[in-house]
């Protein structure tokens, strides 16, 4: 297997680096270390915003595509379910770590699940689960959970529910209130 | 989009939400994850791998990813159709590209801080403001003791006077509860500032 994402990244340096600038450089503006041991003297290096080397691999590091130029967070967001599918196109179902996936009435008949996985993924989702749910008991990846049950949502062997909009969508705001008496009710 | 009308079955809906646990090594996130999940704290991994493999190459050799990132996450049934899902992560900046995809539609993190290292939340704490993600800060007193004044911390960490700062004990249920509270009615707040409360 070769290495698509280029070369791996020179492990040792670049987590060196990144601890240097945990212990020393975190904050852009501040900060009084009174409260704690004075920092080691933080190495001199570029913005640590710039220093992502990892993240195209990000959850899709399965996927088949040679590494793009790092985008803007925004457009990562955009362009990462499709690097998962090799750039088939999908519908728009969108699974994060917490979408709640069940398996669907369709997927009642045990012949709609061609592949093994989905039907083991199936039996799983026969009580409602979340994606990091469905990683863990199946034991994969997240990135590899996903690209399954977007697979099965697109076969319609699951049923994908629905997550937090967000946004300046009033539902949003109804929606945290619900969250707020759901816990004070604990 | 084609395909999607299997979507609406007959099942019922859920809704899920989460809040990202963030804070050091040792800041107590399982901890605080575990003391109000009503499973336990499960790990998930993400996963780095320098190889080019598909799916199927990789559920066959399932050991060739290089680099995992371990997430902790607990579930909280907060109605029959509402689900929260606590996630906690790592801080470290090198995990940053997980974060992106964690806090995507999260109501808002609870950063915990360890007083004697509060350095840790650094990092955690410019990822949220610069995806202007609500949080608040969780102090973990691990000896008892405070030994800072809320506000000295406040300034340490070069936080805004809105940020809440609340003094949290993960071991203890009622403690972790009150601070997602406090996170939620933050995020609230913030959310009615930033778009108007709208009628009632
Ligand atoms: N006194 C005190 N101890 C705590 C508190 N929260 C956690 N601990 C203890 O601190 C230790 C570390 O807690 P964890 O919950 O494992 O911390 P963590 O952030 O998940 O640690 P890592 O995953 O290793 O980064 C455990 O022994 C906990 O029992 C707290 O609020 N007060
Ligand atoms: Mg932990």
């Amino acid at each position: 297997m070769t290495s698509q994402w280029g070369e791996p990244a020179p492990e040792m340096t670049i987590a060196d680096l990144m601890n240097g600038l945990s212990l020393g450089g975190g904050r852009k503006k501040h900060r009084k270390p009174e409260l704690e041991e004075p920092p080691p003297p933080a190495e001199s290096v570029a913005d640590n915003g710039d220093v992502e080397p990892e993240w195209p691999l990000g959850e899709s590091g399965v996927a088949d595509h040679a590494p793009v130029e790092p985008l803007p967070v925004e457009d990562a967001a955009m362009v990462r379910p499709y690097a998962w599918t090799r750039g088939r196109t999908r519908s728009t179902f969108e699974l994060r770590v917490e979408t709640m996936v069940s398996t669907s009435g369709r997927a009642a008949d045990a012949n709609a699940f061609a592949e093994s996985e989905h039907r083991a993924i199936g039996a799983l989702c026969k009580e409602p689960r979340s994606v990091a749910e469905v990683a863990t008991l199946f034991g994969a990846p997240l990135g590899v959970a996903k690209v399954l049950l977007g697979d099965m949502a697109q076969l319609g062997l699951v049923t994908v529910h629905k997550t937090a909009t967000g946004g300046a969508n009033k539902a949003h705001l109804v929606l945290m209130e619900r969250v707020l008496s759901g816990l004070r009710r604990l | 989009m084609d395909s999607v009308g299997y979507e609406d079955s007959a099942a019922p809906t859920l809704t899920s939400v989460k809040i990202v646990v963030a804070g050091g090594f040792g800041a107590g996130k399982t901890t605080f994850v575990g003391s109000v999940s009503e499973i336990m704290p499960l790990t998930t991994e993400a996963v780095m791998t320098s190889a080019s493999v598909g799916i199927d190459d990789l559920a066959a050799t399932p050991n060739k990813s290089t680099t995992t990132v371990a997430m902790d996450f607990g579930r909280v049934s907060l109605d029959s159709d509402l689900i929260l899902y606590l996630f906690g992560t790592p801080g470290q900046q090198r995990f940053w590209f997980m974060w992106d995809d964690l806090v995507r539609g999260a109501i808002g993190a609870v950063v915990l801080a360890d007083t004697r290292r509060l350095a840790d939340c650094f990092s955690p704490i410019d990822f949220f403001e610069e995806r202007n993600l609500p949080y608040v800060i969780g102090l973990n007193c691990f000896d008892g003791v405070l030994g800072h004044d809320l506000e000295e911390v406040r300034d340490a960490l070069a936080i805004g006077p809105e940020v809440p700062i609340v003094t949290c004990d993960a071991r203890d249920r009622q403690s972790t509860k009150q601070t997602l509270i406090t996170m939620v009615e933050y995020s609230m707040r913030r959310w009615v500032a930033l778009h108007g409360a709208g009628v009632g």
